[in-house]
Formats: C-alpha cells, structure tokens, sequence
C-alpha cells in the first residue's frame, strides 16, 4: 500500500493539472458565457504541436514550446471565429453543442493522426525524483506543478490589472454594453480563446510527458469541465481548490478503496463529486449565484 | 397535411392524427410496404430497419425529455444499458416471458431515471447535461463491476419469444422491431398532443412560468425522465435480444452523444423529426462505411486510421454545420413545405 502522504502529494501534483484546464475553461465562461468542452482538444493537440516541432523537426525545447503555444492559439481563434461567433445572440445551449460536436470532428481527426498508436514522448528530463523526508516525487511533476501556479497568478493579473483583462471583465457583464462603451467584444473573444488555448496547450504538453500522447488525452478536458461546475463556472479560485481536491480525492480513492471495489474508480470520482455538488449547490461551491427573472 | 381550403368542421377532426382518406391511403400503403418487406428486401436492408427501429425508439424518448422538455440528456445509453440487463436477467435467472420482460424492462430503466433525473429539480441547461454525463459514466461503472451482472464478461441473452414463435433470424426480429416502434411511436405522438406533451413545452419554454402556471415542476420533470427511460429500456431490451450478448463496451458516450446530434438535426421537440434524424445520420454512416475504404483504397496516404475515424468527423462537422445553418433541423423545413403546401395556389414561392 502506497502511503498517504505520497498519494496526498500526488495528488496535489495531478489536481494542479485539473485545476489548469478547468481554469481554460472558465477563463472562456467569464467573457463568452460559452461551456467549451472542446477544450479537451484544445489540450490534445497542443500535445501533439509539440510533439511534432520538438520530434519530427527536431528543434530546441524552448522554440519547440513556443511555436506549439502559437500553434493552438491560432487553432482556437479560427475556432472561435468560423463556428462560435455565428451563434452570437443564439440560446447558449446552441454555442454548447457545438463545443460538443466539435469535440467530436476533433476527436476523430486526433485519432487520425495518432493511428491507434501511443507517441511516447521524449525524455526531456530525466527520470529524476525528488526526495523530501519520506516520499519522493518525480522532478517533472513538481515542475508542472509550479507552472500551475505561476500560469494561475499570471491569469488571475491579466483579468485584475491590465486593460485586456478589464476589457474581458466587461465583455462578461454584458455583450452589448461593453461594445457601446468602446470595448471590441471580437478582439475580447479571439484574446480570451488564444489564451485558454495557450492554458489549455500546457496542460496538454505536461500531461503528455507523464502518460504520452495516447488515445483518452483529450478526455481530460472533461475532468476539466467537471472542476469547473463543482468550483463555480466563474471562479478562479474555484476551480484551482476543487482541482487540487479532486486530484488528492481520486488518488485517495484509488489508494485505499480500489483493491476493494475492484478498481477503475478513479474514472467516476470526479463524476460522483459533481453530483453531490451539483445536488447541494448548483451553482457550483465558489460560484456566483444567479438570480433568474420571468 | 391538408391541401388549400380544407378545413376542420369539428373537434374530432381538429385533433386527428390522420385527417383525410389521402393521409389514409398513404398510411396503409406503407404500413403494407413495411409488413410485406422481409419478402422481398435484401437482408442488409432488413438489417438496416431492424437497426433503425431500435434507434428509432430510443431517440423517440430522448426527444420527449429533451426536444419537449428541454433537458438534455446525455444518459440514454446508460438506461439502454439498463434496460438490456434488466431483460437478460428477466428471461434467463427469473424466467420471465418475453412479452412481460419488454415492459418490464422499459420500467426498471424507468424508475431509475427518475433517480438519475432527480438532479434535474435543482439544476438545468449545460449543468444538468453534464450531470446526466456524470449519471452514464457512474451507471456504466457499476454495470461494470457488479458480480450479479456479468462484471467484465458481459452477459448472454436468449433470442426473444412469444409462446411458439422464436424470434432469431433478422429477417423474423423485423416484425418483432417494426411493430413495437410503431406502437412506440404512437404512444409517444399522443403524449406529445395531449396535456402531458403541453406541460413538457411549458417548461422547455420557461420553466419558472410553467410553475406559476400551475404545473407541477417536480411531477412533470421527473415523468419526462420516467418516459424518456421507458424508451430506452424497450430499446435496451429488444437490442439484448437481438445481439444476444451484451457488455458494458456496447454502451458509449459516443453513442449518447449521437443520440443528441439526432434530435438536433432531425429538430428539437417534433415526432416526425425524430425520424428524419435517425435516418439522416444512420444513412450518413452507412455512406460513409461504403464510400470510405473505397477512397482509403485509392489514396493508400491516408492509412488505416482514416476509415476508423471519418465517420466520427463527418458527423462532428454535420451537427456543427446544423447548428450553424438550420438550428430547428430537418422538420423545420418539412414544416415550411407543409405550410407552403397549404397555401398552395395562393404562397409565393421564395
């Protein structure tokens, strides 16, 4: 039996991940009030825009991560603009199901590419671990996990102290309001798609190092989704908590009651949390309620 | 479908399904097609119906909850799945007939989507879609690791029968299938016009409106759930009977998700558009499975993965171009031909 505070940590490592896209996502909601599940993609393909720059062109890491985030940000802007922006001014379930149905199309052309085969990824950093008093965790790891927080305080900046961050905050209140007040509400969206792409993208690529670019990566994009309705689709904060809790849970979970259950239950935790949530807030646990009219 | 200056005298007249002898003959023409087929179709053909029959039902239910009601689901596969164990152990451990485990079936897949629909008092929209995604993969999970239910191994299913009949050809599956869609399909175009169909649009449209209406939110959300389940329990069952063994891997999010592609294309909250859809996107894929080796074979570039995955993609893009172009689906512009027809003489085309 794995001991606890190795599966705690471990799972602190993993929730970051969750925390991320789930971030990506709500960045999204907070200015499109769109629920993109196909951020999941998003996430895949950054993986394998990486994997083809740094392997198949065989150039540095660094230029390799840069063109890969450039990558995906266009990706998703010619998403949003060839797909979404149509649907402004329809009911937002519509602009929903064409996340859906491009999680779908995107699925299919990711599992094109791959072929039904696993890319493993190059060993960039060595197999490494750390050692900290009892438990060790590998270097990569920890080094995604600080690229978590760093990209969270960089988000949590944007939205609070500049002026694209402000102008995003304005689009959220009301689409038409801040156009009349000199906001470009395109220019929000395209910026808000291309940086929850660019999120989205690291996660993928810290993701693909520990597991490889295999045939379930874009389902984590629906961890994803589900960190963000238990947090509140408008929180950021929400979603970096419930993240972290959903990773130390699923760990937990897998730890101590799959040999008794007879495992795979860390696929249905996140589920069963959600609907606990759901069931007592519906708004999520960090959400903003809202208050409907007639 | 009446033709220009017919109009209804009556009540009776006003709420018929089939208004005149026309309508009549056309019905009985095709229901005489429909029955004769085994005689002289194809086997693929009567496959395909056989196939289509079942889809047919369970989208019937999905369109009630969802088209009706306006809560999307996307747990059908998974109360499909119940509904196809629930058969198997009706016919083989408790030795149930046939014709008693079918609604039987239907309503152990029912009363289990009340409690899957539970969540839907308290939440709606994209929340409660997620939610019912959450109830598919907890449902499969279960199936998947219970002991009682075959576990991993799946579970074998005897051919359906009632009393000397025997039901294990597709050619003698055709009458069995074609007969309980067409009851399901009446049943489900009579609650759709009666006031339990009203009460569903109600609260598709404004559900806090519908209450202060007086309809009950609690009764009437969690009976869109019961019937929606009904439906995919029958389905569940006669598929159980039809492929004979079952395991959790025939029951997908894929599929679920395709399930609600077709109520989008075919048109949200319309009983013919049920059909148009299922034969829309099952007739794509079959396109699609013809045409695809055919293409794979003359750009060898494209490899294996490329049929595997086309079908995926091409309907991905056809739901997301449905969206986009004719949001209302297929029954939108059957409606606009129905009313053009009406006006005939007198509508300017264009």
């Amino acid at each position: 039996m794995v001991p606890l505070i190795e599966l705690v940590f471990g799972g602190i490592m993993i929730g970051g991940l969750y925390a991320l896209v789930a971030a990506a996502v709500v960045i999204v909601y907070k200015s499109t009030h769109v629920v993109s599940i196909a951020h999941g993609q998003l996430l895949a393909f950054g993986a394998l825009f990486f994997h083809f720059f740094i392997v198949d062109l065989a150039l540095s890491p660094v230029i390799g991560l840069v063109l890969a985030l450039i990558c995906s940000a266009i990706m998703s802007i010619l998403i949003e603009r060839f797909t979404l922006r149509p649907l402004i001014g329809q009911p937002l379930f519509t602009a929903f199901m064409m996340t859906f149905a491009l999680f779908i199309a995107l699925d299919g052309v990711f599992q094109m590419i791959l072929k039904g085969r696993v890319r493993p990824y190059p060993s960039l950093f060595s197999q490494a671990t750390i050692e900290l008093g009892s438990i060790t965790i590998p270097k990569i790891q920890l080094l995604s996990f600080f690229a978590t927080i760093i990209i969270f305080f960089g988000l949590a900046l944007l939205f609070k102290y500049t002026g694209t961050g402000l102008s995003m905050r304005a689009a959220a209140e009301g689409h038409q309001l801040a156009q009349s007040a000199g906001v470009s509400v395109r220019k929000v969206f395209s910026v808000v798609w291309a940086v929850s792409a660019i999120v989205a993208a690291v996660v993928g690529i810290a993701t693909a190092f520990v597991m490889d670019i295999s045939y379930p990566l874009p389902y984590i994009g629906i961890k994803g989704i589900i960190v963000a309705l238990c947090g509140g689709l408008d929180s950021l904060s929400g979603a970096f908590i419930i993240g972290i809790l959903l990773g130390v849970t699923e760990q937990l979970g897998a730890g101590y009651l799959d040999p008794i259950v007879g495992g795979g239950l860390e696929d249905v935790t996140g589920y069963v949390m959600l609907l606990i949530i759901m069931l007592i807030r519906p708004y999520g646990l960090f959400g903003l309620v809202r208050i409907e009219r007639i | 479908m009446r033709p220009c200056g017919v109009a209804d005298e009556t009540y009776e007249k006003d709420m018929a399904i089939v208004r005149t002898w026309q309508h009549w003959t056309i019905l009985l023409c095709t229901l005489a097609v429909l029955y004769t087929f085994p005689l002289y179709g194809s086997y693929y053909f009567i496959s395909l119906i056989n196939y289509l029959s079942r889809v047919i039902i369970i989208v019937l239910g999905l369109q009630l909850v969802s088209g009706h009601c306006g809560q999307i689901s996307f747990g059908q596969v998974a109360f499909m799945a119940v509904g196809a164990y629930g058969s198997a152990i009706f016919t083989t451990t408790l030795d149930i007939p046939f014709l008693l485990a079918l609604p039987l079936s239907g309503l152990l897949a029912g009363t289990i989507g009340i409690i899957g629909g539970a969540p839907s008092l308290r939440i709606k929209g994209f929340y409660l879609s997620i939610a019912t995604l959450a109830i598919h993969f907890v449902l499969m999970w279960l199936i998947l690791h219970v002991e009682f239910l075959g576990a991993n191994r799946g579970l074998t299913c005897p051919p359906a029968k009632i009393g000397p009949l025997v039901f294990d050809t597709e050619e003698k599956m055709y009458y069995l299938f074609v007969t309980v869609m067409l009851i399901m399909t009446f049943g489900a175009k009579n609650i759709e016009r009666s006031h339990v169909g009203r009460a569903f649009v109600a609260i598709r449209d404004n559900d806090l409106a519908a209450e202060v209406m007086g309809i009950n939110l609690f009764y009437y959300k969690l009976l869109a759930f019961f019937i929606s389940c009904f439906y995919a329990g029958v389905a569940g069952s006669l598929m159980a009977h039809q492929n004979l063994v079952i395991h959790p891997d025939q029951f997908t999010l894929l599929t679920a998700i395709e399930y609600v592609g077709m109520i989008i294309v075919g048109g949200m909250g319309s009983i013919p558009g049920v059909f148009f859809g299922v034969i829309f996107i099952v007739g794509l894929n079959e396109l699609v499975m013809t045409f695809t080796p055919l293409l794979a074979g003359w750009f060898p570039l494209l490899g294996a993965g490329f049929t595997a995955s086309i079908g995926v993609i091409v309907f991905g893009a056809v739901v997301a171009l449905f969206l986009l172009f004719e949001p209302y689906g297929v029954a939108h512009r059957w409606e606009i031909f129905k009313t053009s027809y009406r006006l005939y003489p007198f509508a300017r085309s264009g």
